[in-house]
């Protein structure tokens, strides 16, 4: 999809919804530096949501659609949970997969992609929570990674089902009392981003959404490595305000409060050395631009 | 009645970069910079009133956000 597909005919311009008009003439489709600064000055790519008032979530949604290199030429994967009411009101194309089928999908939609637009790079993003992630679909995001697929899986961590009223989940730290989990987790919170880095992912980062300079480095990182090198993996904090309890302003400062330094999320960040070498090409060529850039204007 | 949130113009210090209730607002195209009275705004239909633009706001000292009853 180019901005040039969604152009309105001119009969039709008075009669499309006004949020539709905005998208094709503010949107930021074809920009090569966007990024986070983008928002509040050009139209989002996401659209009102039924998320609760004040979740982190939607945030953490706002910048990866707000830093996804390419957006015309993505494609999301979503899976079943909270992302997946959020996906219908997303100005890029996207799939719902069932529960925990959104790696296997992303592997076929890959190939396929690449075999139909061989002169074009396509982008793969899988989005999806922890339950489609790391119980449902551990299956199926292990044996993507094993097979070094080309795509970018992003997991939402909230740390339990908030969708179905608080069950466990794989990702819930120790002890923690759930709604509908009375009894307390019994075990560590699974250690995904270590199963990532032995499992062949070439970029793996955590973090909370607090920061959004951080999330967009980290996007932009893991999307550009999946395009050349292979699968990468990111997994994002975002509590579920009312699953554990914050008002709905809280929920940054519980981001704030669980990245510290040997706290749950404190950020974490794995490169392979084949990774390494590339983004740090990538690197230098964007400060060669940079300084041909700020050369030609001092002339 | 529904609570928004709502920029007091003569506080608001977007003139000197400051994005901090744009950044961290949850809603999509909620609180938006107006280019000519470079100020922050808020479009009051898509507002769910959840307070987090208030509390940024107020942990930077700058108190240009209110709620609002409408």
């Amino acid at each position: 999809m180019g901005k040039e597909k969604i152009k309105i005919n001119d009969e039709f311009y008075d009669i499309m919804p006004p949020e539709y008009q905005e998208l094709v003439e503010e949107a930021t489709y074809g920009k090569e530096s966007r990024g986070w600064k983008d928002v509040g000055e050009a139209k989002e790519l996401i659209e009102e949501h039924s998320l609760c008032a004040g979740c982190p979530e939607s945030i953490a949604f706002r910048y990866v659609l707000a830093c996804l290199p390419k957006p015309e030429d993505t494609v999301m994967v979503g899976s079943t949970g909270c992302t997946s009411l959020v996906f219908p009101h997303v100005a890029v194309h996207n799939i719902h997969s069932l529960f925990g089928n959104q790696n296997a999908i992303a592997s076929g939609l890959k190939r396929t992609l690449a075999l139909r637009f061989p002169e074009k790079v396509k982008d793969v993003v899988v989005l999806a929570g922890d339950g489609a992630t790391v119980d449902i679909g551990l299956d199926m995001t292990l044996q993507s990674w094993f097979r070094q697929e080309k795509f970018t899986t992003i997991c939402f961590d909230n740390e339990l089902y908030a969708n179905t009223g608080g069950q466990e989940s794989g990702l819930m730290q120790k002890g923690f009392v759930g709604k509908m989990a009375p009894a307390g987790k019994k075990f560590d919170k699974v250690p995904l981003p270590e199963i990532a880095r032995n499992s062949g992912c070439h970029y793996v980062a955590v973090m909370t959404v607090s920061k959004p300079n951080r999330v967009e480095k980290a996007i932009r990182n893991a999307i550009l490595v999946a395009r050349e090198i292979g699968p990468t993996y990111i997994q994002l904090y975002t509590p579920c305000i009312l699953e554990i309890g914050k008002q709905m302003m809280e929920g940054l400062q519980e981001m704030r409060d669980s990245e510290g330094p040997g706290k749950r999320f404190e950020f974490k960040e794995y490169v392979s050395d084949e990774a390494k070498v590339f983004l740090d090409e990538m690197d230098a060529e964007r400060k060669r631009k940079k300084k041909a850039l700020r050369a030609a204007r001092a002339k | 009645m529904y609570a928004v949130a709502e920029v007091v113009d003569e506080s608001c210090v977007a003139h000197k970069g400051c994005r901090l209730c744009i950044m961290y607002c949850p809603e999509a195209d909620t609180i938006r910079f107006d280019k000519e009275k470079k100020v922050a705004f808020v479009v009051e239909q898509r507002c769910k009133g959840c307070e987090l633009c208030v509390v940024v706001c107020n942990a930077a000292k700058h108190n240009a956000i209110e709620l609002v009853h409408r």
